[in-house]
C-alpha cells in the first residue's frame, strides 16, 4: 500500500548525473535532472512534483512518463516506487477540447430522459 | 441522461465477454470503446492463439474479436465505438465523448475493462522519431497496413516483443536483433523459436545505450549490463536501424477506477496500479467491477473468462440472476481460469527461475538464452521422437497453457491429458496419416512432421509456413537449423494449403537424412548460393 513518504529523509546533497539532460516527460519537456532536483527542493509526492514541474500533465496525461517519473522520484528518495502515492486521476481521461466539453448532448435531442 | 443497467467500458476481449454474459441474463447493457473497431488488442493479433478449445485456441486473434462482437450483438448488448469514456462520477455517472459532443450516462453497475498501455524506457535518443512501442508497430502493421520502418531493433523479449518481431518479419521488415535487460528470454519458448529460426540474434542481458540520429533514428548502440544495470565497457554493439520497437511490458489503464474512488493497490506483479477487488471482481465501490488486463496484466484467454465472470457478478448484483445460478456458472469458469494460471508462465511464477518442467525434465538453458533448443537437448522432450514412417515432432518444451494439438489430431497421436500445461506427448501406438492438422493448429508453430527415411539417404520435413511468397513444389532452397543457420540444400516436394489450415501453409522439404532432426525452416534459393 502507499505510504506517506517520510519527510525526514534528510537533505541529501544533489549530485549531478550523467543522464540528467535526458527528457523524461516529452509533452512538457521536463528532464531527468529537473525531476531529481525537484525532489531535493522538497517535492516528495507525485502530486507535488506534478504541480511544481507540470510533468505528467501534458497531452499524453502521463500515459508515457508517469511510471518513469515515479521511478526517478522513488530512486531519489530511496523508497520502493510502489510506495509512492500516484497523482490523482482526473477527468477528462483523454485530452479534450473545451468546445467539446461545452457541447453536451441535451436530453431533448437524445429523447431519453430520466 | 441515458440510463442503462450496466455500462461496460472497453470492448476488448474482457469487456465484450462481460457485456455478453450480462446481456444474456436480461440486463440492459451498453459497451463503450474509444477505438473505431471493437476487440481491443485482439484486432491487432494476426497470430493463432494459445489455450484450449473453450478459449478459442488456434483461432487468430482478430477472428476471436469478430466472433465476440457477433455474440454481443446476438445477446442484445449495444456496442458504441469511437466513444471515449472521459470520467466516472458519483453515483455511477459516466461521461462519454463521441464525435464533437459529450453525453452523460448512468447505470446501476459499471464494469471497467479498459486494458493496458505500453511502458517506455528512457535512453539517449528515446524521443527521436522512430522509437515506438511494439504495440504501436503492431497497430501500424495489422490495422493500418503500414510498415513502421525497414530495419528494426526490438527491445524486450516477452511475448509481445517476440510476436511483434515475427510479424515485422512477415511484413518484410528486417529485425536486426532482439535485446533484453533480463538474462533470460521472457516470453514463450515457442515464440522465441520462431524468431530464432530466422536467424534473428538475441542479446541478453543487453539494453540500449543510445539511439543515434538527429531528426530520426539512424542507428542504435546496445551494450551488456551487469547485475547493477551498469553497462559493461567494451560490450557495445552497433546496428544501422531506422526503427526501435520497445516491448518492455504493459501497465493497467486503471485511472478511471481511481477517479471513481476505488481503493487501489500498486502491485508490480500485476503491472502497476490495479483496483483492489474481491472474489467477485468488485472494487471497493459497490457496483463497480474490473476485468481483464486493467486488474492485472495477463492474456486474452484469461481476460475473456474474467470478463464473463464480471458479467455474471454484475447481473447478480443487478438482480437478474440469483446466487445459486451465479455460483453454478462461476464454478466452471473458475476451473478454466485456474487451468490457465498454471504452468511456468503462471502469474505466481513471474520472476522465478524454473529449472525443470512439471514432468521433471531439465528446461533447455539454450532456449532461455538464445531462443532455440540446442540439438543435444531437444530429444529429452517427450514430443520429440524417432520412428519409422511419418510422425509428428512437437518442439514444445515448456509448460504453457495450450492444447490444440491434442484436439487437432484425428488419429489421437498427440496427448496432453487433462492438465492443459503438460507437455505434448506422442502416442507411439497410434499411426500418423500425415494430414498436417497438428502442424497447422499449433499456435507456437512448434510441430513438424518428419519422415526420417524416404529412401536414397533422404528425409522429409514438413514445416508450418506463414510468409507472403509461398515457395512452390520443385523449388530449391536451403534448410535452416533452429538457430537459423544454413544446413543443406532443400527441395520443396509439396506445399499444402487448405481452409482447415487457416492460412498456414504446410511446406514439405526433402533433405539429406542426417539433417532430419535439425532442419526446421526453409529459405528460398537466393540464400542457397551461400551454402
Ligand atoms: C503483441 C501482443 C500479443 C498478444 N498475444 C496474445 C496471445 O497470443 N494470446 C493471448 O491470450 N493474449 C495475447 N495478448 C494479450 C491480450 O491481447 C490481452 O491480454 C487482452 O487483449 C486483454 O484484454 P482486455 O479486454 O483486458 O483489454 P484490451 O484488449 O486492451 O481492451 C481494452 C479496450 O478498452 C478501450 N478503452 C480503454 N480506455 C477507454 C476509455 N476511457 N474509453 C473507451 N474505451 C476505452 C481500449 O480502446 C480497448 O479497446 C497479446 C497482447 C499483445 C500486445
Ligand atoms: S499429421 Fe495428422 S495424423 Fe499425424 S499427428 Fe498430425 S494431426 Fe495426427
Ligand atoms: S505443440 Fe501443442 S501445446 Fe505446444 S504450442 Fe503447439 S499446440 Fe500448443
Amino acid at each position: 500500500m502507499n505510504k506517506v513518504v517520510d519527510r525526514s529523509l534528510g537533505d541529501r546533497e544533489f549530485v549531478k548525473g550523467a543522464d540528467d539532460d535526458m527528457i523524461i516527460c516529452r509533452c512538457e519537456e521536463i528532464t531527468k535532472g529537473e525531476i531529481r532536483r525537484a525532489v531535493h527542493d522538497g517535492m516528495y509526492t507525485m502530486a507535488e512534483i506534478r504541480r511544481y514541474l507540470r510533468c505528467t500533465m501534458g497531452l499524453c496525461q502521463g500515459q508515457t512518463c508517469a511510471k518513469l517519473v515515479k521511478g526517478i522520484v522513488a530512486r531519489e528518495l530511496g523508497v520502493p516506487a510502489a510506495e509512492l502515492e500516484p497523482a490523482s486521476s482526473r477527468s477528462p481521461m483523454r485530452p479534450t477540447e473545451m468546445y467539446i466539453f461545452a457541447n453536451e448532448e441535451s436530453e431533448e435531442e437524445t429523447g431519453v430522459c430520466l | 441522461m441515458k440510463r442503462y443497467d450496466l455500462i461496460v467500458i472497453g470492448a476488448g476481449p474482457s469487456g465484450l465477454s462481460a457485456g455478453i454474459e450480462a446481456a444474456k441474463s436480461g440486463a440492459n447493457v451498453i459497451i463503450f470503446d474509444e477505438n473505431a473497431r471493437p476487440g481491443g488488442q485482439l484486432f491487432k493479433q494476426i497470430h493463432k492463439f494459445f489455450g484450449s478449445k473453450e478459449h478459442r485456441a488456434k483461432v487468430r486473434g482478430f477472428n476471436i474479436g469478430s466472433q465476440l462482437l457477433k455474440e454481443a450483438d446476438e445477446a442484445g448488448a449495444e456496442v458504441r465505438l469511437n466513444s471515449t469514456v472521459l470520467g466516472i462520477y458519483q453515483d455511477k455517472e459516466v461521461v462519454v465523448r463521441s464525435g464533437e459532443a459529450i453525453t452523460h450516462y448512468k447505470a446501476d453497475a459499471i464494469i471497467v475493462a479498459t486494458g493496458a498501455s505500453e511502458n517506455m524506457v528512457p535512453f539517449e535518443g528515446w524521443t527521436l522519431p522512430g522509437v515506438i512501442g511494439a504495440g504501436a508497430a503492431q497497430t501500424m502493421l495489422n490495422l493500418h497496413g503500414l510498415l513502421p520502418g525497414k530495419r528494426v531493433l526490438m527491445l524486450g523479449s516477452g511475448n509481445v516483443g517476440l510476436v511483434v518481431s515475427f510479424q515485422l518479419k512477415q511484413c518484410g521488415c528486417e529485425v536486426v536483433a532482439l535485446a533484453d535487460a533480463a538474462p533470460r528470454i521472457g516470453g514463450y519458448g515457442v515464440h522465441a523459436a520462431k524468431v530464432a529460426r530466422y536467424g534473428i540474434p538475441f542479446y541478453l542481458p543487453y539494453t540500449i545505450k543510445k539511439v543515434e540520429g538527429t531528426d530520426h533514428v539512424t542507428g542504435v548502440v546496445i551494450a551488456k549490463i551487469d547485475q547493477n544495470f551498469k553497462f559493461i565497457e567494451g560490450s557495445e554493439k552497433h546496428f544501422d536501424v531506422d526503427t526501435i520497437c520497445v516491448a518492455v511490458g504493459l501497465s493497467p489503464m486503471s485511472q478511471l477506477m481511481k477517479m471513481a474512488g476505488c481503493e487501489m493497490d500498486d502491485n508490480p506483479k500485476k503491472g502497476g496500479q490495479v483496483p483492489v477487488i474481491d472474489e467477485h471482481g468488485q472494487t471497493s465501490v459497490p457496483g463497480i467491477f474490473a476485468a481483464g488486463d486493467v486488474s492485472g496484466i495477463e492474456e486474452a484467454s484469461s481476460a475473456m473468462i474474467e470478463g464473463r465472470q464480471a458479467g455474471i457478478y454484475a447481473a447478480n448484483y443487478l438482480g437478474y440472476i440469483d446466487d445459486e445460478k451465479m455460483n453454478e456458472k462461476e464454478a466452471s469458469l473458475d476451473a478454466a481460469l485456474d487451468g490457465l494460471r498454471q504452468g511456468m508462465f503462471a502469474p505466481s511464477n513471474r520472476g522465478k527461475k524454473i529449472e525443470k518442467t512439471e514432468e521433471g525434465i531439465d528446461i533447455s538453458e539454450n532456449l532461455l538464452a538464445k531462443g532455440y533448443v540446442a540439438d543435444d537437448e531437444i530429444e529429452r522432450f517427450p514430443g520429440v521422437i524417432r520412428k519409422i514412417g511419418i510422425h509428428p515432432v512437437m518442439e514444445c518444451t515448456q509448460n504453457i497453457p495450450c492444447n490444440p494439438c491434442q484436439d487437432a489430431c484425428p488419429k489421437g497421436c498427440i496427448k496432453i491429458g487433462s492438465k492443459i500445461t503438460s507437455l505434448p506427448v506422442v502416442d507411439q501406438t497410434k499411426d500418423c496419416i500425415g494430414c498436417g492438422m497438428c502442424v497447422a493448429s499449433c499456435p507456437g508453430q512448434a510441430i513438424f512432421l518428419l519422415n526420417e527415411n524416404v529412401g536414397d539417404g533422404m528425409a522429409e520435413v514438413t514445416i508450418p509456413y506463414e510468409f507472403m511468397s509461398v515457395p512452390e513444389k520443385g523449388d530449391k532452397g536451403v534448410a535452416l537449423s533452429r538457430s537459423g543457420h544454413p544446413l543443406c540444400i532443400a527441395e520443396v516436394v509439396s506445399v499444402k494449403s487448405s481452409p482447415a489450415y487457416d492460412k498456414t501453409s504446410l511446406l514439405t522439404m526433402r533433405i539429406p537424412k542426417e539433417f532430419a532432426m535439425k532442419a526446421r525452416f526453409y529459405k528460398s534459393e537466393v540464400l542457397a548460393k551461400t551454402v
